[in-house]
């Protein structure tokens, strides 16, 4: 397991290097302008060149990044254009509002997912096998954007059950969490449905029925324990993306998290928090991919012996 | 499993709702401040909470009238440039300490110097040296005392007669001399009627009654703020009871007049919406061919198609209530023949093609596509450049978009706001002319109509500005909006505000 853990960390020194170069390289290229955001519709000449100074946006572009390097080696992300707040600070704040959801949202994809697989693995070809692929269709094919508002519209105004929107409770997280999660639900069902499937047709599968189990416990403990590395990695790319910010989600229902935070640091051009939360939210992702990496070690001995 | 999961958390969650006091008055941002710190306050959610936590030397009520705030009464020396602020005594901070001359100058030099400056002192500009300070030139203002504990005296480089309605901005809020250690923009300690009581970036922000607040103070316990950037959301919260107002979507118009008829409140906008041309692009220097566009684009069907009738066509670029609109000129009418000569007589028979620019903001589509169409009809090609708002508007600042849909927010009520930043000269780009317009003869009458110490004759010199405007067609003209918003039946003493710092929420309520 630690020799999976080393040669993955070392893996991962090119990819954060490359996360760094692009982080910077990203906005500095794209068009707009943050002195434009800050000062707003009216400003005079003066202002706006002491802006650009003291912003050093007119500075050539090796010595803008040689000092964004150097804070980050520092630990410092520096401090946000529009806010003048650190965006360490701002993405500490912002980052629980996002794990909690991304969680909720992963529990809910997992153990659904999961079930309507199970079930459908369980009976192919059976009606409830037919019902979940359509579901699993559907749940893939419908946009966040639109599941969010109906969603709204069921829960929060025709039966009144929910709150709309906001963070200030369990109640809160329910909707945004069945939300985001929806497409995950899908792709895990149909993932743990044929990977469970074929599970089930193994020599050892008929050697624990042989031995006397009880169906379940050789679907769960035989079957499902071999047909886990498909439905891990899909777990684990799509926990790393919600992670990294689930902005139309976040946006919907008004949750506090990464995602906003990000994309209104990009339509003011607010350079810093840009290049920051990419960083933050990259080295996230990474570290969570490699949280994968070591279950599927953990789950398949094999992946750790080779 | 599925089958009962749902229920079961759905129960769960509705036994975990927040309980929310019934005098607590619940507003919505559509964005998260930049800060409260007023001398960081150069975007609108700032200056509304800015506006409920601090006071300034001057302030607007809710229909937009220049009122006493901090200064009780005020002179102006007969030359028109110096003004002495005479202090409203007992005024005190929210932690106690009194308010005093000293606290107006040094936050006065606060917002104006390098190191804390948000970047939008020109409120301040008129004074004295003011300019000289922000620019790091200067180590005072010249223009600023305080003789005593009660009084300001602010001597300006020119007359200028708006000076009294800059002071209300938010950017000349009064914050303590010494200010406590942290952020004060996280943090902030005010006089104002509402004193803070927290902020969840991007969730809320909490402010509560100031009891010992020198006016009136507010009749609500509590003032939450919720951040919600989406306009169905917005709506969703309403209807669900959870916010006590909304802004009624421009595209929502007709389902709102029809589900909410008896809460919605209207109030013309202080506000124009218009497209600037840019005058310094090649065949847009000619002013037959600014003038084509706007006799080829049928406003009035653009007004009631796409807007649902929500605005006031306008034949200038002062929007109907403030002083210098002239309601007896006729917009230019639609007449394609018309352009279509223009053009010609212009050099341009075969017509001519133009890019237009616009954000991505939901409203601008389809009256852009729209406005495309009307074009085509007078043979002006029209290319729609969508971009976000950051690129869009920094094109049009820097000159670079012929055409560019978009509007402009009085900061205060006064055809002033208008005339001088959006067509004087000296404010061709940055400064908000984006049409780039460069007349002399229009620049001297600004110049005199801000400068005049006589009303009548500054409401004339509007008027002839504003019809010099017309006639040299910078923009095509559209239409000045009508603000549409719902309130629950049960929030009383709350109304459109004029100027979006015109609303203190002092006088709001909520009976069930």
């Amino acid at each position: 397991m630690i020799g999976v853990l080393a040669r993955r960390l070392i893996a991962l020194t090119p990819t954060l290097l490359g996360v760094l170069v692009i982080a910077f390289l990203l906005l500095q290229v794209a068009p707009g302008d943050p002195v434009a955001a800050i000062v707003g519709d009216r400003a005079d000449p003066a202002t706006v060149a002491r802006l650009r100074l003291e912003l050093r946006l007119d500075e050539p572009l090796p010595r803008r990044f040689v000092a964004y390097v150097v804070g980050i080696l520092h630990g410092d992300l520096g401090t946000s254009f529009i806010t003048r707040r650190p965006i360490s600070r701002d993405l500490i704040e912002r980052f629980p509002a996002t794990l909690r959801l991304a969680f909720a949202a992963m529990l809910f994809a997992a153990v659904t997912g999961m079930a309507l697989g199970i079930i459908g693995a369980i009976r192919p070809g059976g009606w409830w096998d037919r019902a979940t692929t359509i579901a699993a269709y559907l749940g893939v094919s419908f946009p966040v954007y639109w599941v969010g508002l109906l969603l709204i519209l069921v829960f929060a105004l025709t039966l009144r059950w929910l709150p709309p929107s906001g963070s200030d409770g369990l109640s809160f997280l329910i909707l945004p969490a069945l939300t985001l999660g929806m497409r995950s639900v899908a792709i895990v069902a149909r993932m743990t449905r044929t990977a469970l499937a074929e599970a089930l047709q193994g020599d050892f599968v008929r050697t624990a029925r042989a031995k006397g189990l009880t169906e379940w416990r050789v679907v769960l403990h035989h079957g499902l324990r071999n047909a886990l590395l498909p439905v891990i990695t899909v777990i684990g790319l799509d926990f790393g993306s919600y992670l990294t910010g689930s902005i139309l989600t976040e946006t919907i229902f008004s949750w506090p998290g990464v995602g906003r935070y990000v994309l209104d640091a990009i339509t003011k051009r607010d350079l810093p928090a840009v290049q920051g939360s990419i960083l933050f939210l990259c080295v996230t992702f990474v570290f969570v991919n490699l949280l994968t990496d070591l279950c599927y070690a953990k789950a398949d001995p094999r992946v750790a012996f080779e | 499993m599925n089958r009962h999961f749902l229920p079961i958390i759905l129960v769960l969650g509705a036994a975990c709702g927040s309980h929310r006091p019934g005098r607590t008055l619940e507003y919505y941002f559509t964005a998260d401040p930049r800060s409260l710190d007023p001398a960081l306050s150069t975007d609108v959610p700032s200056g509304e909470v800015v506006t409920l936590l601090f006071d300034n030397l001057t302030r607007f009520d809710v229909d937009g009238r220049l009122e006493p705030d901090l200064a009780r009464s005020w002179e102006l020396d007969r030359r028109g440039v110096t003004y002495t602020f005479h202090l409203r005594p007992g005024v005190r901070f929210h932690d106690g300490r009194p308010l005093t001359a000293r606290d107006v100058a040094a936050s006065f030099r606060r917002a104006l110097a390098p190191a804390t400056s948000g970047g939008r002192g020109w409120p301040l500009y008129p004074i004295q040296g003011a300019e000289a300070f922000a620019a790091g030139t200067a180590a005072g203002i010249s223009g600023l005392r305080i003789p005593d504990d009660s009084t300001v005296v602010l001597s300006l480089a020119r007359p200028l007669n708006v000076f009294p309605k800059l002071l209300a901005m938010p950017v000349a809020a009064v914050v303590p001399e010494s200010l406590p250690p942290g952020d004060f923009g996280q943090h902030p300690i005010g006089s104002g009627p509402w004193r803070f009581v927290s902020w969840s970036h991007d969730d809320q922000i909490v402010v509560a009654r100031n009891p010992d607040y020198w006016g009136k103070p507010a009749a609500s316990d509590t003032l939450r703020i919720r951040i919600i950037p989406e306009a169905l959301t917005q709506a969703a919260e309403y209807e669900s009871g959870r916010l006590s107002v909304v802004e009624v979507p421009f595209g929502e118009t007709a389902r709102w007049e029809h589900d909410h008829a008896a809460e919605l409140d209207r109030r013309p906008a202080i506000r124009a919406l218009y497209v600037a041309i840019n005058t310094r692009r090649g065949p847009l220097a000619d002013v037959r061919v600014r003038q084509a566009l706007n006799y080829a684009t049928d406003v009035s069907t653009l007004l009631g198609q796409i807007m649902g009738g929500r605005g006031t066509r306008t034949a200038g670029a002062l929007p109907p209530g403030l002083d210098g609109y002239d309601s007896t000129r006729a917009p230019y009418p639609h007449d394609v023949a018309k352009a279509k000569a223009l053009l010609r007589a212009a050099g341009y028979p075969n017509g001519i093609s133009l890019q237009l620019w616009r954000t991505d903001r939901d409203e601008y589509g389809r009256l852009a596509q729209a406005i495309q169409q009307e074009l085509a009809e007078a043979g002006i090609r029209v290319e729609i450049v969508e971009r976000d708002a950051s690129t869009a508007r920094a094109a049009s600042m820097h000159g670079n978009a012929d055409l560019f849909l978009t509007d402009w927010y009085a900061d205060y009520p006064d055809a002033e706001d208008f005339n001088f930043p959006l067509f004087h000269s000296s404010n061709a780009g940055a400064g908000g002319n984006r049409a780039f317009l460069a007349d002399s003869a229009l620049d001297r009458m600004i110049t005199r109509a801000r400068e005049t110490p006589d009303s009548a004759e500054r409401v004339g010199l509007d008027r002839q500005i504003d019809a010099r405007v017309f006639a040299l067609a910078p923009w095509i003209f559209l239409w000045a909006p009508v603000d549409l918003w719902a309130r629950q039946p049960y929030l009383h003493g709350w109304r459109i505000p004029a100027i979006f710092t015109g609303q203190r929420w002092t006088d709001a309520v909520v009976s069930r």
